[in-house]
């Protein structure tokens, strides 16, 4: 394994001399990496462009900072390794901390997150308890996801009791298989169940919630002094309306935002 | 997780891959061979609509493909798709592959000199006889080394299943090194891979030689 990581190790610093002649000193990239399929977090907007929450709150604070912001996409299945190989600084999209407090260095939190179980109107799930011996979706490496894995602090023994849980790359084609009738439910985060059913009608989350948590950047960990400087520029945003003002442009989850300006905490 | 677990969880996605390998080969190869002969239709509609059976299946991504597969049949007749998720993507993998094994058998059949086809028929042998007893056999030695290539990338495109949320080995490798934060997962789906794959090459090459009557 150390010597994946040597090379590893070599091929990225190769690499970095070979871009690294393009970039003017004193001039910092700020790498925004995220899923491009995590909607409202981040994901291509109606004109075809990068947006969302993450994508605009870290533009912010890359304004504020100096940085150039630049936009890394990544599959989300491969984050760590975009990570820890540098193509970007952070992971910020969406990301829950809770279960992986270990494993980056996190910065403060800047949203609540429910999991809920999303089912048709007219389904005959009412409780959590209904689903036993359903057929339960959910997208793979989510919070969601993790949530119905833990046995120990989560909903494991939930997830023995369904007929099988469905795991898919991306929530869209859960949400079609869930249309089609393919499976009865979707477990999913609160927000990104809302933006499904903002264009979807029929739809309707169980009053019970499956779990909740954080979000918050998640950066490479030892990386602290990166941390500190996109904090003390998240709480500036806040002080001064930014974060209120970015948040309000998506009601599925302004609710849910959860800095506080400075003189209110 | 343990290494161990790791190993066993992987290991299970492995069958499941292999499987749906199986199943596509047993499915696929002799399809193909219908497919070549409903392009060599002399009714010509038969031989177009085969032509352009073979231009989608060959033109479009066969992830796309298992998507409609599975999907298609609720939007396009509102019917239920439960349970039919291994069904849909064994047609897709099997539609698919037919399209590229008729497509190698074709390019066999083709390159046999037309004087065989003429001694068979002055020495009495009825068509199907010319072709099961002349031209197959000789077809089936020529085309193997372009079967073997197509196999071994069936092996990986199962791969695709992934798409319907079919829980074979790569699927596994993205869930596990998710929720493990570990590289490790993807390093152990290659060496799977790797190893299905030599043992497809090593029966294929054994088959070759096999075939090899005039040496």
């Amino acid at each position: 394994m150390k010597k994946f990581i040597a090379i590893g190790l070599t091929v990225l610093t190769l690499a970095m001399l070979l871009t690294g002649c393009n970039t003017k000193k004193g001039d910092k990239v700020f790498k925004h990496g995220f899923d491009l399929d995590y909607p409202p977090y981040s994901y291509i907007d109606d004109n075809g462009e990068v947006g969302g929450f993450d994508v605009e709150l870290c533009k912010a604070v890359c304004e504020y900072n100096g940085w150039t912001y630049e936009a890394v996409p990544f599959n989300w299945d491969a984050k760590d390794a975009e990570l820890n190989a540098g193509n970007c600084d952070c992971i910020w999209s969406g990301f829950t901390r809770n279960g992986r407090e270990d494993d980056y260095t996190w910065s403060m939190s800047y949203s609540d997150n429910t999991q809920m179980i999303m089912v048709p109107d007219g389904s005959d799930i009412v409780t959590l308890e209904d689903l036993a011996g359903k057929k339960v979706g959910v997208q793979t490496a989510t919070s969601a996801y993790d949530l119905l894995q833990d046995s120990e602090e989560g909903q494991g023994e939930l997830c023995a009791t369904f007929d099988s849980l469905e795991i898919y790359d991306t929530y869209t084609i859960a949400f079609n298989d869930l249309q089609a009738g393919g499976i009865d439910a979707i477990a999913i985060d609160v927000t990104s169940g809302n933006f499904l059913m903002s264009s979807n009608a029929g739809y309707h989350f169980l009053d019970e919630v499956l779990g909740s948590e954080q979000y918050a950047i998640g950066f490479r960990k030892g990386d602290t002094e990166l941390c500190e400087q996109v904090n003390t520029a998240l709480q500036a945003l806040v002080d001064n309306g930014t974060y209120d003002a970015i948040g309000q442009k998506y009601p599925d989850i302004y609710e849910f935002l959860c800095l506080k300006p400075a003189d209110a905490q | 997780m343990t290494f161990g677990t790791m190993l066993t969880t992987m290991a299970e996605g492995m069958l499941k891959t292999i499987l749906l390998f199986v199943l596509t080969l047993v499915g696929s190869l002799p399809l193909g061979m219908l497919v070549v002969f409903l392009k060599k239709s002399k009714f010509k509609p038969v031989a177009w609509l085969t032509d352009i059976y073979i231009a989608i299946m060959r033109g479009t991504p066969l992830m796309l493909q298992l998507l409609v597969w599975y999907f298609g049949p609720y939007y396009l007749f509102g019917m239920s798709i439960r349970g039919y998720k291994f069904p849909a993507l064994l047609i897709g993998f099997i539609m698919n592959y037919a399209a590229y094994f008729a497509e190698i058998y074709r390019s066999g059949i083709d390159s046999m000199p037309v004087g065989q086809y003429e001694a068979a028929e002055i020495l009495g042998y009825t068509k199907l006889q010319t072709f099961m007893r002349i031209i197959l056999p000789q077809v089936i030695k020529r085309i193997l080394p372009s079967v073997t290539n197509e196999v071994i990338t069936l092996v990986k495109d199962t791969s695709l299943a992934s798409a319907l949320a079919y829980a074979e080995v790569f699927s596994l490798a993205k869930q596990i090194s998710a929720s493990q934060t570990s590289f490790l997962p993807f390093v152990i789906a290659g060496v799977f891979y790797f190893v299905a794959n030599y043992v497809v090459a090593w029966i294929m090459n054994r088959i070759e030689k096999s075939m090899q009557y005039y040496k």
